[in-house]
Protein backbone atom coordinates (compact mmCIF):
# COMPACT_ATOMS: atom_id res chain seq x y z
CA UNK A 1 0.00 0.00 0.00
CA UNK A 2 2.59 2.41 -1.09
CA UNK A 3 0.77 3.33 -3.35
CA UNK A 4 -1.66 5.99 -0.84
CA UNK A 5 1.57 7.49 0.14
CA UNK A 6 3.07 8.63 -3.75
CA UNK A 7 -0.75 9.27 -4.62
CA UNK A 8 -0.88 11.90 -1.87
CA UNK A 9 2.21 12.87 -2.55
CA UNK A 10 1.25 13.18 -6.53
CA UNK A 11 -1.95 14.88 -5.78
CA UNK A 12 -0.33 17.61 -3.40
CA UNK A 13 2.19 18.22 -6.56
CA UNK A 14 -1.13 18.38 -9.47
CA UNK A 15 -2.91 20.69 -7.03
CA UNK A 16 0.54 23.37 -7.03
CA UNK A 17 1.55 22.77 -10.56
CA UNK A 18 -2.36 24.01 -11.60
CA UNK A 19 -2.58 26.45 -9.23
CA UNK A 20 1.03 28.09 -10.55
CA UNK A 21 0.46 26.96 -14.54
CA UNK A 22 -3.04 27.46 -14.95
CA UNK A 23 -5.12 28.73 -11.57
CA UNK A 24 -8.41 28.91 -13.79
CA UNK A 25 -8.75 25.75 -15.41
CA UNK A 26 -10.38 22.61 -14.96
CA UNK A 27 -8.05 19.64 -14.79
CA UNK A 28 -9.08 16.50 -17.44
CA UNK A 29 -6.07 14.37 -16.88
CA UNK A 30 -2.65 13.79 -15.22
CA UNK A 31 0.00 11.93 -17.07
CA UNK A 32 3.03 9.82 -14.87
CA UNK A 33 5.91 8.21 -15.61
CA UNK A 34 6.00 4.72 -13.83
CA UNK A 35 9.33 2.66 -14.05
CA UNK A 36 8.79 -1.05 -14.19
CA UNK A 37 11.34 -1.41 -11.77
CA UNK A 38 9.02 0.54 -8.87
CA UNK A 39 6.67 -2.15 -7.38
CA UNK A 40 3.64 0.15 -7.78
CA UNK A 41 0.42 -1.61 -8.69
CA UNK A 42 -1.08 0.62 -11.53
CA UNK A 43 -5.08 -0.19 -10.17
CA UNK A 44 -4.25 0.67 -6.80
CA UNK A 45 -2.61 3.91 -8.13
CA UNK A 46 -5.45 4.52 -9.75
CA UNK A 47 -7.77 3.78 -6.99
CA UNK A 48 -6.00 5.80 -4.38
CA UNK A 49 -5.97 9.08 -7.04
CA UNK A 50 -9.47 9.07 -7.20
CA UNK A 51 -10.25 8.53 -3.38
CA UNK A 52 -7.95 11.26 -2.89
CA UNK A 53 -9.35 14.04 -5.35
CA UNK A 54 -13.11 13.37 -4.92
CA UNK A 55 -14.36 16.40 -3.48
CA UNK A 56 -11.46 18.61 -4.33
CA UNK A 57 -11.21 20.94 -7.64
CA UNK A 58 -9.23 17.84 -8.97
CA UNK A 59 -12.66 15.87 -9.03
CA UNK A 60 -13.40 13.96 -12.20
CA UNK A 61 -10.18 14.23 -13.56
CA UNK A 62 -8.60 11.02 -14.36
CA UNK A 63 -4.85 9.50 -13.64
CA UNK A 64 -3.33 7.88 -16.69
CA UNK A 65 -0.31 5.72 -16.07
CA UNK A 66 2.78 5.55 -18.91
CA UNK A 67 5.04 2.43 -18.02
CA UNK A 68 8.94 3.09 -19.12
CA UNK A 69 10.82 -0.35 -19.46
CA UNK A 70 13.74 -1.03 -17.93
CA UNK A 71 17.05 -0.67 -19.85
CA UNK A 72 20.42 -0.25 -19.42
CA UNK A 73 23.80 -0.17 -20.63
CA UNK A 74 26.58 -2.17 -20.92
CA UNK A 75 29.87 -0.86 -18.82
CA UNK A 76 32.07 -3.04 -20.14
CA UNK A 77 30.99 -3.49 -23.65
CA UNK A 78 28.38 -0.20 -24.17
CA UNK A 79 25.40 -2.30 -25.14
CA UNK A 80 22.01 -0.91 -24.97
CA UNK A 81 18.76 -2.36 -24.41
CA UNK A 82 15.91 -3.80 -22.70
CA UNK A 83 16.26 -5.72 -19.12
CA UNK A 84 14.20 -8.37 -19.44
CA UNK A 85 12.66 -11.00 -16.59
CA UNK A 86 14.97 -8.78 -14.20
CA UNK A 87 18.09 -10.36 -15.88
CA UNK A 88 20.82 -7.79 -14.80
CA UNK A 89 23.43 -9.19 -17.28
CA UNK A 90 25.01 -8.47 -20.23
CA UNK A 91 23.63 -10.36 -23.22
CA UNK A 92 26.10 -9.26 -25.64
CA UNK A 93 29.35 -10.32 -23.28
CA UNK A 94 27.75 -11.43 -20.00
CA UNK A 95 29.21 -8.82 -17.80
CA UNK A 96 27.25 -7.94 -14.64
CA UNK A 97 28.23 -4.37 -14.81
CA UNK A 98 25.13 -2.72 -16.28
CA UNK A 99 23.89 0.82 -15.53
CA UNK A 100 20.17 1.70 -15.24
CA UNK A 101 19.22 3.76 -18.05
CA UNK A 102 15.36 3.65 -17.60
CA UNK A 103 12.76 1.68 -15.37
CA UNK A 104 13.23 4.01 -11.96
CA UNK A 105 11.33 6.68 -12.74
CA UNK A 106 8.33 8.00 -10.25
CA UNK A 107 7.36 11.67 -11.82
CA UNK A 108 4.73 13.47 -12.86
CA UNK A 109 4.99 14.01 -16.43
CA UNK A 110 2.38 16.40 -17.98
CA UNK A 111 -1.40 17.94 -17.02
CA UNK A 112 -4.33 17.89 -19.44
CA UNK A 113 -6.58 21.05 -18.94
CA UNK A 114 -9.78 22.54 -20.41
CA UNK A 115 -9.67 26.50 -20.35
CA UNK A 116 -12.26 29.05 -20.73
CA UNK A 117 -11.92 31.05 -24.30
CA UNK A 118 -10.78 34.49 -23.18
CA UNK A 119 -13.09 36.79 -24.16
CA UNK B 1 -13.21 26.21 -24.11
CA UNK B 2 -10.12 24.64 -25.20
CA UNK B 3 -7.79 21.47 -23.97
CA UNK B 4 -4.37 22.59 -23.44
CA UNK B 5 -1.51 20.34 -22.25
CA UNK B 6 0.97 21.36 -20.04
CA UNK B 7 4.20 20.12 -19.10
CA UNK B 8 5.40 19.17 -15.94
CA UNK B 9 8.76 17.28 -14.85
CA UNK B 10 8.25 16.51 -11.00
CA UNK B 11 9.34 13.71 -9.25
CA UNK B 12 6.83 12.18 -6.74
CA UNK B 13 9.06 11.70 -4.12
CA UNK B 14 10.52 15.24 -3.57
CA UNK B 15 9.22 15.42 -0.28
CA UNK B 16 10.41 12.31 0.88
CA UNK B 17 13.63 12.80 -0.72
CA UNK B 18 14.35 16.54 0.83
CA UNK B 19 13.64 14.91 4.38
CA UNK B 20 16.36 12.23 3.06
CA UNK B 21 18.99 14.76 1.70
CA UNK B 22 18.76 16.60 5.08
CA UNK B 23 19.39 13.54 6.95
CA UNK B 24 22.53 12.26 4.86
CA UNK B 25 23.68 15.82 5.56
CA UNK B 26 23.54 15.42 9.26
CA UNK B 27 24.53 12.25 9.09
CA UNK B 28 27.67 12.68 7.08
CA UNK B 29 28.14 16.37 9.09
CA UNK B 30 28.75 13.75 11.71
CA UNK B 31 30.31 11.10 10.28
CA UNK B 32 27.20 8.92 10.96
CA UNK B 33 26.79 5.52 9.18
CA UNK B 34 23.28 4.79 9.13
CA UNK B 35 22.09 1.74 7.33
CA UNK B 36 18.71 0.34 6.18
CA UNK B 37 17.86 -2.93 6.85
CA UNK B 38 15.15 -4.06 4.71
CA UNK B 39 13.72 -7.71 4.53
CA UNK B 40 10.49 -9.75 4.89
CA UNK B 41 8.97 -10.38 8.36
CA UNK B 42 10.78 -12.97 9.98
CA UNK B 43 13.72 -12.70 7.73
CA UNK B 44 15.56 -12.57 11.10
CA UNK B 45 16.71 -8.67 11.14
CA UNK B 46 16.14 -7.97 14.65
CA UNK B 47 17.88 -11.47 15.20
CA UNK B 48 20.70 -9.82 13.46
CA UNK B 49 20.90 -6.78 15.61
CA UNK B 50 21.23 -8.64 18.82
CA UNK B 51 23.83 -11.20 17.44
CA UNK B 52 26.09 -7.89 16.52
CA UNK B 53 26.04 -6.83 20.65
CA UNK B 54 28.11 -9.37 21.56
CA UNK B 55 30.95 -9.47 19.41
CA UNK B 56 31.08 -5.69 18.37
CA UNK B 57 34.59 -5.67 20.70
CA UNK B 58 35.01 -1.64 20.44
CA UNK B 59 34.28 -1.72 17.03
CA UNK B 60 31.86 0.97 16.45
CA UNK B 61 29.22 2.57 18.91
CA UNK B 62 25.19 1.90 17.51
CA UNK B 63 21.62 2.92 17.88
CA UNK B 64 18.98 1.13 16.06
CA UNK B 65 15.43 3.11 14.72
CA UNK B 66 12.98 0.03 14.87
CA UNK B 67 10.29 0.30 12.39
CA UNK B 68 6.80 -1.48 12.85
CA UNK B 69 3.28 -1.00 11.93
CA UNK B 70 2.42 -1.87 15.97
CA UNK B 71 3.76 -2.75 19.21
CA UNK B 72 7.18 -1.80 20.59
CA UNK B 73 8.76 -5.50 21.33
CA UNK B 74 11.06 -5.23 18.73
CA UNK B 75 12.50 -1.95 20.67
CA UNK B 76 12.15 -3.72 24.25
CA UNK B 77 13.95 -6.63 22.76
CA UNK B 78 16.94 -4.71 21.80
CA UNK B 79 16.50 -2.15 25.33
CA UNK B 80 16.70 -5.57 27.40
CA UNK B 81 20.27 -6.67 25.49
CA UNK B 82 21.42 -3.14 26.38
CA UNK B 83 21.30 -1.61 22.50
CA UNK B 84 20.07 1.80 22.35
CA UNK B 85 16.46 1.60 20.66
CA UNK B 86 13.80 3.62 19.44
CA UNK B 87 10.65 2.34 17.94
CA UNK B 88 8.68 4.08 15.18
CA UNK B 89 5.38 3.07 14.51
CA UNK B 90 3.93 3.61 11.01
CA UNK B 91 0.23 2.71 12.52
CA UNK B 92 -0.44 0.27 9.43
CA UNK B 93 2.18 1.49 6.71
CA UNK B 94 4.26 -0.61 5.32
CA UNK B 95 7.11 1.33 4.71
CA UNK B 96 9.09 3.92 7.08
CA UNK B 97 9.71 7.48 5.33
CA UNK B 98 12.31 9.95 5.35
CA UNK B 99 10.38 12.25 7.29
CA UNK B 100 9.91 10.13 10.52
CA UNK B 101 13.38 9.10 10.09
CA UNK B 102 14.81 12.10 10.70
CA UNK B 103 13.08 13.13 13.59
CA UNK B 104 13.86 10.11 15.56
CA UNK B 105 17.41 10.74 14.70
CA UNK B 106 17.31 14.13 16.35
CA UNK B 107 15.97 12.43 19.74
CA UNK B 108 19.11 9.76 19.44
CA UNK B 109 22.27 10.72 21.57
CA UNK B 110 23.98 11.17 18.23
CA UNK B 111 27.31 12.46 19.43
CA UNK B 112 27.49 9.19 21.55
CA UNK B 113 27.52 6.86 18.01
CA UNK B 114 28.98 5.80 15.31
CA UNK B 115 26.64 4.08 13.42
CA UNK B 116 22.74 3.94 12.98
CA UNK B 117 20.63 0.82 11.74
CA UNK B 118 17.27 1.30 10.84
CA UNK B 119 15.40 -1.63 10.73
CA UNK B 120 12.26 -0.90 8.44
CA UNK B 121 9.26 -2.48 8.59
CA UNK B 122 9.36 -5.75 7.67
CA UNK B 123 8.05 -5.99 3.59
CA UNK B 124 10.58 -6.55 0.85
CA UNK B 125 8.29 -4.17 -1.47
CA UNK B 126 7.52 -0.95 -0.10
CA UNK B 127 10.80 -0.02 2.10
CA UNK B 128 12.16 -0.55 -1.20
CA UNK B 129 11.29 2.30 -2.80
CA UNK B 130 11.58 5.02 -0.09
CA UNK B 131 15.21 6.53 0.47
CA UNK B 132 15.62 7.66 4.16
CA UNK B 133 18.90 9.21 3.57
CA UNK B 134 20.70 6.04 4.47
CA UNK B 135 24.44 5.53 2.66
CA UNK B 136 22.83 1.74 2.24
CA UNK B 137 20.37 -0.40 1.85
CA UNK B 138 20.79 -3.72 3.29
CA UNK B 139 18.60 -6.51 2.31
CA UNK B 140 18.33 -9.02 4.86
CA UNK B 141 16.89 -12.50 3.04
CA UNK B 142 16.59 -15.68 5.44
CA UNK B 143 16.96 -19.08 3.45
CA UNK B 144 14.34 -20.63 4.48
CA UNK B 145 12.21 -18.07 1.95
CA UNK B 146 13.99 -19.15 -1.33
CA UNK B 147 16.62 -19.01 -3.78
CA UNK B 148 14.58 -16.74 -6.03
CA UNK B 149 13.63 -14.37 -3.96
CA UNK B 150 16.03 -11.62 -5.38
CA UNK B 151 14.67 -12.20 -8.84
CA UNK B 152 10.94 -11.54 -7.11
CA UNK B 153 12.23 -8.47 -5.93
CA UNK B 154 14.76 -6.95 -7.87
CA UNK B 155 14.21 -3.06 -6.58
CA UNK B 156 15.08 -3.95 -3.65
CA UNK B 157 18.30 -6.56 -4.53
CA UNK B 158 19.34 -4.27 -7.36
CA UNK B 159 19.67 -1.18 -4.87
CA UNK B 160 21.29 -3.06 -1.99
CA UNK B 161 25.12 -1.89 -1.27
CA UNK B 162 24.81 -5.69 0.92
CA UNK B 163 22.74 -8.43 1.17
CA UNK B 164 22.94 -10.79 4.59
CA UNK B 165 21.64 -14.21 4.21
CA UNK B 166 20.18 -15.40 7.15
CA UNK B 167 19.64 -18.64 9.20
CA UNK B 168 22.21 -20.67 7.17
CA UNK B 169 22.12 -23.20 10.41
CA UNK B 170 18.91 -24.64 8.87
CA UNK B 171 20.40 -25.04 5.24
CA UNK B 172 21.34 -29.03 6.06
CA UNK B 173 16.90 -29.10 6.69
CA UNK B 174 16.11 -27.28 3.89
CA UNK B 175 16.15 -28.30 0.01
CA UNK B 176 18.12 -24.63 -0.31
CA UNK B 177 20.79 -24.07 -2.93
CA UNK B 178 23.62 -21.66 -2.01
CA UNK B 179 25.20 -21.56 -5.13
CA UNK B 180 21.59 -21.08 -6.71
CA UNK B 181 20.67 -18.32 -4.39
CA UNK B 182 23.86 -16.68 -5.44
CA UNK B 183 23.41 -17.12 -9.37
CA UNK B 184 19.73 -15.20 -8.21
CA UNK B 185 21.81 -12.09 -6.38
CA UNK B 186 24.12 -11.86 -9.00
CA UNK B 187 21.52 -11.84 -11.88
CA UNK B 188 20.47 -9.02 -10.26
CA UNK B 189 23.23 -7.52 -8.77
CA UNK B 190 26.75 -8.55 -9.85
CA UNK B 191 28.53 -6.60 -7.34
CA UNK B 192 26.88 -6.42 -3.86
CA UNK B 193 28.60 -8.09 -1.23
CA UNK B 194 26.62 -11.16 0.35
CA UNK B 195 27.52 -12.10 4.16
CA UNK B 196 26.10 -15.42 4.19
CA UNK B 197 25.17 -16.35 8.02
CA UNK B 198 23.69 -17.49 11.43
CA UNK B 199 22.21 -14.94 13.75
CA UNK B 200 21.50 -17.89 16.28
CA UNK B 201 25.01 -19.95 16.53
CA UNK B 202 27.12 -16.46 15.36
CA UNK B 203 28.33 -18.08 12.10
CA UNK B 204 29.24 -15.85 9.45
CA UNK B 205 28.62 -12.72 12.01
CA UNK B 206 32.27 -11.39 12.23
CA UNK B 207 32.53 -10.85 8.27
CA UNK B 208 29.47 -8.95 8.65
CA UNK B 209 30.71 -6.78 11.16
CA UNK B 210 34.02 -5.91 9.56
CA UNK B 211 31.84 -4.53 6.87
CA UNK B 212 30.05 -2.39 8.32
CA UNK B 213 32.87 -0.78 10.45
CA UNK B 214 34.76 -0.35 6.83
CA UNK B 215 31.90 1.28 5.93
CA UNK B 216 31.91 3.97 8.89
CA UNK B 217 35.67 4.01 7.99
CA UNK B 218 35.26 4.66 4.61
CA UNK B 219 32.41 7.66 5.62
CA UNK B 220 33.65 10.94 3.92
CA UNK B 221 36.70 9.01 2.08
CA UNK B 222 35.59 9.41 -1.08
CA UNK B 223 33.06 5.64 -1.16
CA UNK B 224 30.41 5.43 1.09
Amino acid sequence: MHELSICTALVELVSAELQRQAPEAKLLKAVVAVGDLRQVIPETLTFAYEALVAGTRLAGSTLEIRHVPITARCGSCAWEGAVGENYFICPKCASHNLDLLTGRELHLESLEVEENEPK
Amino acid sequence: MSRSEIKVYRHLMGENDLWAEHTRELLLKRRLLMLNLIGSPGAGKTALLEAMVGRLAGKFRFAVLEGDVETTYDAERLVRIGIQASQLLTSGGCHLQARMVHQALLDLPLDALEVVVVENVGNLVCPAEFDLGEMGKVAVLSVTEGEDKPAKYPMLFREAKAVVLTKIDLIPYLPFKMERCMEFIRQVNGQVPVFPLSALKGEGVAPWIEWVAAQREGLGKGSA
